[in-house]
Order: C-alpha cells, then structure tokens, then sequence
C-alpha cells in the first residue's frame, strides 16, 4: 500500500461509522505506521470509523501510562532500540565505549521492567497489540557484523524474555521470523529519514508492520476446516496402483513435502481445526495406507474420510454437512487442476489450494499459506473436543434412528451449565458470537474492545452455556447477553453452536431467563440475515408466525410453546446441579 | 493549470482535505495552519507516489510552499524524461 492510497482508504471511512479508536505508542515519530495501521484496519472495518491517538515523542513508557489511565481499549505498541537505551539508536550523539556496554544491559533491564509493569495498567478487556525491536542495532560492538558479541546476544535473550512474558500475560506480539524474513535490514531500516525526520522506518516496512499490527488487533475468522485429496497430495503415488507400502512421504524418497503436509495437518486437527479426506480411490486401500505405522496423519485426527469414485463436489458437501459448517469456513487441498475447479464451481466459497509436488519454493509457501488461513490466537478448550464431538454428534444421528425424537431426548442424560456475566468474558463466548451463523440472532459480530464495553455495562446480563450428554462432552456451546429494562429482558446476543441442535437448549436458554431474571418478556433484536435460517424456524415455532424484525416473547406464550426438557441444570452462579426442568 | 501543477494539487488535496481548492495554488506553511513538519512529511510521500521519483529530504526546509514544490518538481520531471 502507498501513502497516497492509505490516506484515501481513510479520508473514505463513513462519517457516520461507530467509532473505533486506537491508541499508538511509539518512541519514533508514528506518521506512517500510524497512517498505514488506521488504513489496515480502515479496511478490515468497512463500517466503523477507525480514529487514532498518539503519545510524546521519545517517551514510549510514559505514553503507555498515560494511555492507561485514559481507558483505552486499543493499544497498539512498536517497541525499538532506542526505547530501551537511547544509545541504542542511531539518532543519539552518545559516547560508546567497553565500559557503556554493561551500562546499556543494566538500562534495557530496567526498561524493559517498567514497560512490564506499564503493560499490567491495562485492564483485561483492553486488547495491546506489540512488535518488538525489529531494526539493527547499531554497529558500536567489538565484533565484525558477522559475528555476533555477546552483549548483543544479552539483549537478544533479554528482549526474547520479554516477548514471553507479554504472551503468557495474554498481550499478542508481532512475529519478528514474519517481518526479518521478509525485509532485509536496508529494506526495513532508513538511515537518513531515522537521522533527519526521526523516521527509522522506510515506508514499504511501515506498511507491513502496520498490517502486520492490524491483523493482530482485528483478526481474520481462521478457517474451520481442511479437506485433502490423498493421492499425490497427503502422500507421494497412487494408492490404488502401487499398494499401502508403495506410497511415500519422507525424505530418501523424495517425498518430504507430503509428510511436512502431513505433520501440518495432525498439528492443525489438534488444535482444533477439522480434517477431512475426499479421495477418488477404494476405502480398502486408503484404510491399509493409513494403518502404516509411520504415517503421520493418523486416522483418529481425521473424520469424514469420503472415498469413491464419484465427483468430488459431493464429498465435500457431504464433509460440509458433517461438520456442519459453511463453504467459506473451509480450504480444499487436491494436486489436480481439474479437481479443484470442479470444487470451486460446486462450493464457491471454498477456498482452493493447489498442492504443488515439484516446486520446492512454492511447495513451502503453500504450507505458510495454510497455517496462515488457519492460524489462531488462542486455542480453548473447546478446540481439543471439537472433533470427537463431531464424531459424537454423527453417531447420535445413526442412534436417533432407532427411537422417537422424545424417547432419545429424554435418555440422553444431558446436563446443561450456565455460567454467569463474568464467564462470558470468556475468550470463547465471543468465538462463538463473531464464528457462528445459523443459529444466530442477527449476525452482529463484536471486535474485543466492543465486546468487553458491552459486557462492562452495568445493566448488561450474559449466559454462556455448557453441555454434555451419555455421548460426550459439547463444551461451551452457547452465548447470550443483554441489557435489563424493567420487566424486560433485552437480548442483543444470542448465538449457539450448530453442534448443539435438536437438543431443545434454545428453549432451555429462554426459559432459564424467565426464570433467573424473574421477567414476564425477552425482547430480541432479530434481524434476518442469509445463513440464519435455523435461528428464524426457531423463532417462528415461539411466537407462532415469522418474525420480521426484532420481536417480543412473553412469559405466557413461551410457557405455552416450550416442548418437554429433560436437562439437568447446573447453574454456575450457585454450583450446584437443579432438578431437570419440565413443563408445568 | 498544466499537468504537472493540475497533479500536485490532487496532492494537496490529498494531504489537506479541508483547504479549499481555490486557495492551494498559494499555499504555504505560514498560511495553512494543518501544515506543520508531520504534514509536510505525508506531502512529500504523496508526491513521490505520485509522480514516481524520490523527494531529497535535504531540500525540506525550503519545500515550503506550493509554488516552491511546484518548482522543484518540474526540474525532477524535467531531468528525468531528458
């Protein structure tokens, strides 16, 4: 991005947009980074209108303190040198000598502390976003460039501390391997802006950064799932012509690729994200490949796994509806031109990755390119569950079929947890608030700063909402949240997983506000949106007809509606199992 | 208004959105109150991007007005399309 192209993405946010305020803290002169970060962040925020805050030059300590004392709620924080030690900068006339060194260790080690502490005046809901020193430092040590002195190793070790402290204190870094890989020191580094303007970056790496920084603070929705051809994708050969001990994926063989693909996968289904298979081939063979010892894609991390012979379109729609997921939360991975464009006709909302066998270069981008489309934040714990509840989920379906929907309801032994308020500050709650779409009461989804505003509100109530039945353990599964008014409770939130359908915790849900809040009406503000369709059938069975807009549930009508329950409840507020409710 | 001055105004505009038009031509950092160090930095990017050479940061202190930019560019564009 250029300058002049920021400054028009800026000049263009809507004036009427929500407010989105940010907060930039920096030793160095902040103009670019500050125009290129609002621009970034212009663009993943169409709607709001991004505004920016900036501190005292050379005084990034005292900046970060200020800006806590001003309930800022999005910090963004690019640390250099010079912050540490002005000696470490190129702009400062200072006297170096063997004897400055260990002053300078003893100087960062005191900045370095009270930029901890600095960070630890931020309340919890404030999102701080930080890159640390990603310039040279400068060339006052006793050893040639190429060889690196242990002073400058001390900072080095002292600096990579630091960033290990700010993560396991929940603040998101910057990745320094994304930046240095990319830019070589004089791409990222000018000299002469740094001595004659105070701008040490050149303009290229201010955008990077910026993006870089952005992308921190509004991420985008990682995907759900991947879905791998196998022949020549997760291994090397053909299954079906040269047997479960003819294919490959290491290294003597020339296959390493696969297997570095294959690691990938196991390390993305632990944390979370589905693995499907579609595969032109026999389900014999493919099950005798992945019971090889050596594989390293093991069958348990994978489900569905679709082999036949038809198009590959229909596996996809099938593995679509196991999970339950739409087209564009999910990557299709085949080697086959032909396969991924049939897939992509089918599913335009899939995204589609060539594997590439014999281009190293581009064999190792796609791996980056797959993490990237995958990557997280955080990790929960309803990640390490996600797929053995899918599993769970497709075996229920097979289970139902032999009885009534009712007699299945009732010998579920299905246990239902509300935590309360606090609880939905849960990194969770608002996962489930900004990734869910069917069962979702308008689609409105919340950036942290908004999410933690809306629940520090004092006439703010929320639910998040756990469960577990004879078949496994569902997890945090549902949100709502709202404000009081009264007699009424007005929800503005309410999301549920579509794991969770077909056990009647919607109507649990309702009735638990009815009863907890003592209320005679839920207000909801519904708006239809095009993947709400479940949310909307649901709604027309309450109120008996289909809901327009947002709309009002009374007490009596509810009451006369609600099917039989047969949950156990356990209530968080008060940590201890109810009685399983039932209609009156 | 030629193209090269009919450009530089759009990057006044640009860098300046709430002066008027009118009032760019005789533009300087005395007059225009938004026009301060950080501005002219922005100004001088603007300009690179747009007409594609690199501004020498050394001459900034006299890149001070419209007229004066407006000169230094044409011998620029001048020099480099001999």
């Amino acid at each position: 991005m250029k300058i002049s192209e920021a400054l028009k993405i800026i000049q263009g946010a809507p004036e009427e947009g929500n407010p989105f305020p940010i907060a930039v803290a920096c030793g160095f002169t902040p103009l670019h980074l500050e125009t290129f970060l609002c621009a970034h962040l212009q663009l993943a925020l169409p709607g709001r209108k991004v505004t920016s805050l900036t501190g005292l030059y050379g005084d990034l300590a005292n900046t970060i303190e200020g800006f806590a004392g001003q309930q800022i709620r999005n910090l963004v924080v690019a640390i250099e040198w010079g912050d540490l030690d002005p000696r470490l900068s190129c702009r400062a006339s200072a006297r170096w000598n063997q004897n400055t060194i260990s002053d300078v260790l003893n100087s960062v080690r005191s900045a370095l502390a009270r930029l901890g502490k600095s960070f630890g005046l931020f309340p919890a809901g404030a999102k701080v976003v930080v890159s640390m020193p990603t310039l040279p430092l400068p060339p006052f040590f006793h050893t040639p460039s190429w060889q690196i002195s242990e002073p400058e190793s001390c900072l080095d070790q002292m600096v990579s501390d630091f960033r290990t402290q700010l993560l396991r204190s929940g603040l998101l870094v910057a990745n320094p391997a994304c930046l240095i890989e990319k830019f070589a020191p004089e791409e990222r580094y000018s000299f002469k802006s740094d001595l004659l303007l105070g701008l040490p970056y050149s303009v290229t790496f201010s955008d990077a950064l910026a993006s870089v920084l952005a992308r921190l603070l509004c991420p985008v929705s990682p995907k759900k799932g991947i879905i791998t051809d196998l022949d020549d994708t997760l291994w090397s050969g053909l299954v079906g012509e040269v047997g479960a001990e003819g294919i490959s994926w290491d290294v003597p063989n020339h296959s390493g690729l696969h297997g570095l693909y294959q690691s990938l996968l196991a390390s993305l289904s632990s944390s979370g994200i589905l693995v499907g298979v579609a595969s032109k081939n026999d389900s014999e063979i493919v099950n005798k490949a992945f019971e090889r010892s050596d594989i390293l894609l093991q069958k348990e991390y994978v489900f569905p796994i679709e082999t036949h012979w038809g198009p590959k379109s229909q596996s996809v729609s099938r593995i679509l509806r196991a999970w339950n997921v739409g087209a564009d939360s999910v990557i299709f991975v085949d080697d086959n031109p032909m396969e991924l464009a049939e897939v992509a006709a089918a599913h335009p909302g899939v995204e589609c990755v060539q594997f590439v066998q014999n281009d190293y270069p581009a064999g190792y981008a796609m791996l980056g390119r797959i993490r990237d489309l995958c990557g997280k934040q955080k990790l929960s714990s309803e990640d390490y569950i996600r797929l053995e509840s899918i599993r769970q989920s497709a075996s229920l379906d097979r289970t139902g079929d032999d009885s009534t929907p009712e007699q299945f309801l009732q010998q579920a032994n299905a246990v239902v947890r509300f935590d309360n308020h606090n609880a939905a500050a849960d990194s969770r709650a608002l996962e489930l608030v900004n990734k869910t779409n069917q069962f979702n009461l308008n689609g409105i989804r919340y950036t942290e700063s908004d999410w933690s505003a809306e629940l520090s509100r004092l006439d703010t109530q929320s639910l998040l909402v756990s469960y577990s039945d004879r078949f496994g353990l569902l997890g945090k599964i549902a949100v709502m949240m709202g404000r009081m008014d009264g007699n009424t409770f007005h929800v503005r939130v309410w999301v549920m997983s579509c794991r969770a359908f077909s056990r009647r915790i919607e109507y649990l849900c309702l009735k638990t506000c009815f009863e907890r809040y003592r209320i005679d009406q839920i207000k909801m503000d519904f708006v239809a949106t095009p993947k709400n369709g479940p949310f909307q059938e649901f709604l027309t069975h309450v109120l008996g007809g289909k809901p327009e807009g947002p709309t009002v549930i009374t007490r009596e009508r509810f009451e006369n509606v609600c099917p039989e329950l047969y949950h156990a409840v356990h209530d968080g507020e008060n940590r201890a199992p109810l009685p399983a409710m039932t209609r009156a | 208004m030629d193209e090269i001055e009919n450009r530089l105004t759009k990057c006044f505009e640009m860098v300046f959105p709430a002066l008027p038009p009118t009032a760019i031509p005789s533009s300087s950092q005395a007059t225009v109150n938004t026009w301060d160090s950080v501005a002219t930095i922005t100004l001088v990017n603007v300009i690179e991007d747009e007409f594609g050479f690199e501004l020498d940061l050394d001459l900034l202190p006299e890149l001070d007005s419209f007229n004066r930019i407006l000169t230094y560019i044409r011998t620029q564009v001048s020099e480099t399309s001999l």
